[in-house]
């Protein structure tokens, strides 16, 4: 197999450019996985609000209502000055600011006012638990000391204690709910695109190119080796080069993030990212039967990697980019991959129905690659038929 | 017959690149394509080796019909195109090995071979160079051992020497003829007369696609009038002097350039003597006098009224 292992001979030549899109890549992935919240909750787990709690009378059913708050938030301890409380919640020090007035507890035990003062940060979801702890505990308080008049504030409050002590179970119904969303796998996988495309087409181009200079190929077609047998070869090398590529690329995100190939949507992201590789791989192929100078190549492969990796979503989510931009760029396999990956990161079940418009996805990267092989096979064939 | 090449037509549109050639190529000998550029030499070659396409004719080699899937015929084949048909990714010795091994599989028997092809073409020193750091020389002697490595039986040599310097070109031509002797039939095409004079033992001319003659040297310089031209250092002569030079028996031309003499004189006319008599008895004062026999130049010359370089 002496035109593999030549093939072979000119990819270790061209490492070095090509390595420099892997560490570039890897650099920045490790980067993102040293920032990222690895750990996602699979089990329900109620979000502590931070708040601070300023009580202007000390009664025992003050201090039980803090004991009691203290189970389900955190209490910033912070002095009661306003400028200081002000710039607590504008720093999220806090998210709740509550007080106690004066003469509450005299309120609640004899029917009166129950009114709170409040400070909170708007849209703040743990605030609401907040808001519910206290209202139950207070008209809890409220409705014991009706009922059973004459009940000294410690009575109450270990009534109190006891009957809100109780917890409310609850299970996740949905396993390994989109695990992948919005998580290092996804990033890693979109970005993926970028320097897999970099690699491939420096890589298969340039070594594509060199056999098709015409010297070369005149002096193939004088030896004793069937031009089917010459182009299989390649293809073999190629083939070899495109698949351990992404073995290598892939195989980096299992190392800076283990857990994730407990799910089933890494299969799926392993399947589309592979679909992707072999379409990339027939590009690089095109690019080279229509560049005519090595120097070319790097020029070419920089324009169209960083073009479409910009137009596509891989470096900024597709839901911040103009709609003329995505129009333009679902002319490119990215964009369809990007996608593909996007939809595989929310997916919870994996049946046909939610797995179709990933599927589509790839369908139509399965279209791009024939498209390339068809256009290049066209155009070797008329360059044959010219020299 | 190694070659049979039988009323060849090759068009480029309405040019006509080879106009029925007719070729025949014996086994063991060098054979030499003579011609000036465009002569229709590298279209010849390229029919022959099936990588173009022609109009009509036939060719046949080592008694086969020459087809573009003519597989055990090209493994006899050994070329050295026109152009260094390298890989500037590989060193010299990989170069070698790769262009070897598209004919001998066999591992241990190609390393004997291309250790022998390098000691032949004398690039031992060079084995682990890239073709880029190769001189034009020397790039030219691994095309050449790129081309020989796998011990062909026929060799085709298109222009091995275009741009090279005189000691390479002289190491590249005793290389090929040390081809012949170890049995392989060499084609060898080239515009450079010298070389194929040097060189071939059997000669076919080319002009405008068609074989305008053929044979050994010595037959080609026989088909001519020309059989000796003299050169002379004169210091004056007038025009009346000239014409009656021109008289002399078996003068065929005289010219008087720049001082000089250059007469030509047709066969066995034994002229030099005639002109000496001449310059003596008109007290002509001369200087250095140079006999040359006729170079295959003047065969082109003579058939086709053009120099072979022009």
């Amino acid at each position: 197999m002496p035109v593999f292992n030549v093939c072979l001979k000119i990819f270790r030549k061209n490492w070095l450019s090509v390595s420099i899109y892997v560490v570039i890549f890897l650099a920045i992935a490790i980067l993102i996985s040293a920032t990222s919240v690895s750990d996602q909750p699979t089990t329900f787990a109620q979000k502590k609000a931070r708040i601070a709690f300023i009580a202007e009378e000390q009664t025992p059913l003050v201090k039980g209502f803090r004991k009691e708050l203290s189970r389900s938030t955190m209490i910033v301890a912070l002095p009661d000055q306003s400028e200081k409380l002000q710039d607590a919640l504008y720093f999220r020090q806090v998210t709740y600011i509550l007080r106690i007035p004066k003469g509450f507890t005299e309120n609640v035990l004899s029917g009166g006012n129950m009114r709170l003062e409040k400070t909170v940060v708007p849209n703040s979801i743990e605030n609401t638990y907040v808001d519910l702890n206290v209202d139950q505990y207070w008209n809890l308080a409220r409705l014991y000391a009706t009922h059973e008049p004459g009940i000294s504030q410690d009575g109450l409050v270990s009534r109190l204690k006891a009957n809100l002590s109780g917890t409310t179970p609850v299970f996740m119904k949905t396993e390994n709910a989109a695990k992948t969303s919005d998580s290092f796998s996804m990033f890693y996988f979109n970005f993926l695109a970028y320097t897999l495309s970099a690699v491939l087409i420096m890589g298969i181009s340039t070594a594509m190119m060199v056999f098709r200079r015409r010297d070369l190929r005149m002096r193939h077609y004088c030896s004793p080796l069937k031009p089917t047998n010459i182009t299989m070869q390649l293809l073999a090398a190629n083939l070899l080069f495109a698949g351990a590529s992404w073995a290598v690329l892939v195989g980096f995100c299992f190392l800076l993030d283990p857990k994730s190939i407990a799910t089933i949507n890494m299969l799926y992201f392993l399947i589309n990212s592979l679909l992707f590789t072999g379409c990339i791989a027939s590009l690089s192929y095109l690019i080279s039967t229509v560049l005519k100078s090595l120097n070319a190549v790097s020029a070419v492969c920089n324009l169209i990697t960083l073009g479409t990796c910009f137009i596509s979503g891989v470096f900024v989510p597709q839901e911040f980019l103009n709609s003329t931009v995505l129009k333009i760029a679902s002319f490119t396999p990215t964009y369809w991959y990007v996608q593909a990956n996007t939809k595989i990161a929310k997916l919870t079940h994996f049946s046909w129905d939610h797995l179709a418009p990933s599927l589509y996805s790839m369908l139509i990267m399965l279209a791009f690659t024939g498209a390339f092989i068809a256009v290049a096979l066209v155009i070797g064939r008329r360059q044959q038929a010219t020299n | 017959m190694i070659i049979h090449v039988k009323n060849l037509l090759k068009r480029y549109g309405d040019l006509v690149a080879l106009d029925h050639l007719s070729l025949d190529i014996k086994e063991g000998e060098i054979f030499g394509l003579l011609g000036p550029n465009g002569s229709g030499k590298s279209t010849a070659i390229n029919c022959i080796l099936s990588l173009l396409r022609f109009d009509k004719g036939e060719i046949e080699i080592f008694g086969k019909k020459m087809t573009p899937d003519a597989y055990e015929s090209k493994r006899n084949i050994g070329i050295v195109m026109q152009n260094v048909a390298v890989f500037n990714e590989l060193t010299v010795y990989e170069n070698i090995d790769y262009f070897c091994g598209l004919y001998v599989h066999d591992k241990s028997e190609r390393k004997r071979l291309v250790e022998e092809a390098i000691d032949f073409v004398e690039l031992g020193n060079f084995k682990k160079f890239h073709p880029k750091k190769l001189s034009g020389g020397l790039l030219r002697r691994l095309n050449i051992a790129c081309g020989i490595a796998h011990r062909p039986k026929l060799i085709i040599l298109d222009e091995p020497t275009v741009a090279v310097d005189p000691q390479s070109r002289n190491k590249i031509l005793e290389g090929i003829a040390r081809l012949n002797e170890q049995g392989a039939t060499i084609v060898y095409t080239s515009h450079y007369m010298e070389e194929v004079e040097q060189l071939c033992s059997r000669i076919a001319i080319l002009d405008k696609g068609r074989v305008i003659a053929s044979g050994t040297q010595e037959e080609l310089k026989a088909m001519i009038t020309l059989g000796e031209k003299i050169t002379i250092e004169a210091f004056s002569i007038n025009e009346h002097e000239l014409q009656q030079l021109r008289e002399l028996s078996g003068v065929l031309s005289v010219q008087w350039v720049e001082k000089r003499l250059v007469i030509k004189s047709g066969k066995k006319a034994g002229s030099l003597e005639a002109v000496l008599d001449f310059l003596k008895t008109h007290e002509i004062g001369f200087g250095r006098i140079y006999s040359e026999l006729p170079t295959l130049n003047d065969v082109f010359l003579e058939i086709t009224g053009k120099q072979l370089r022009d």
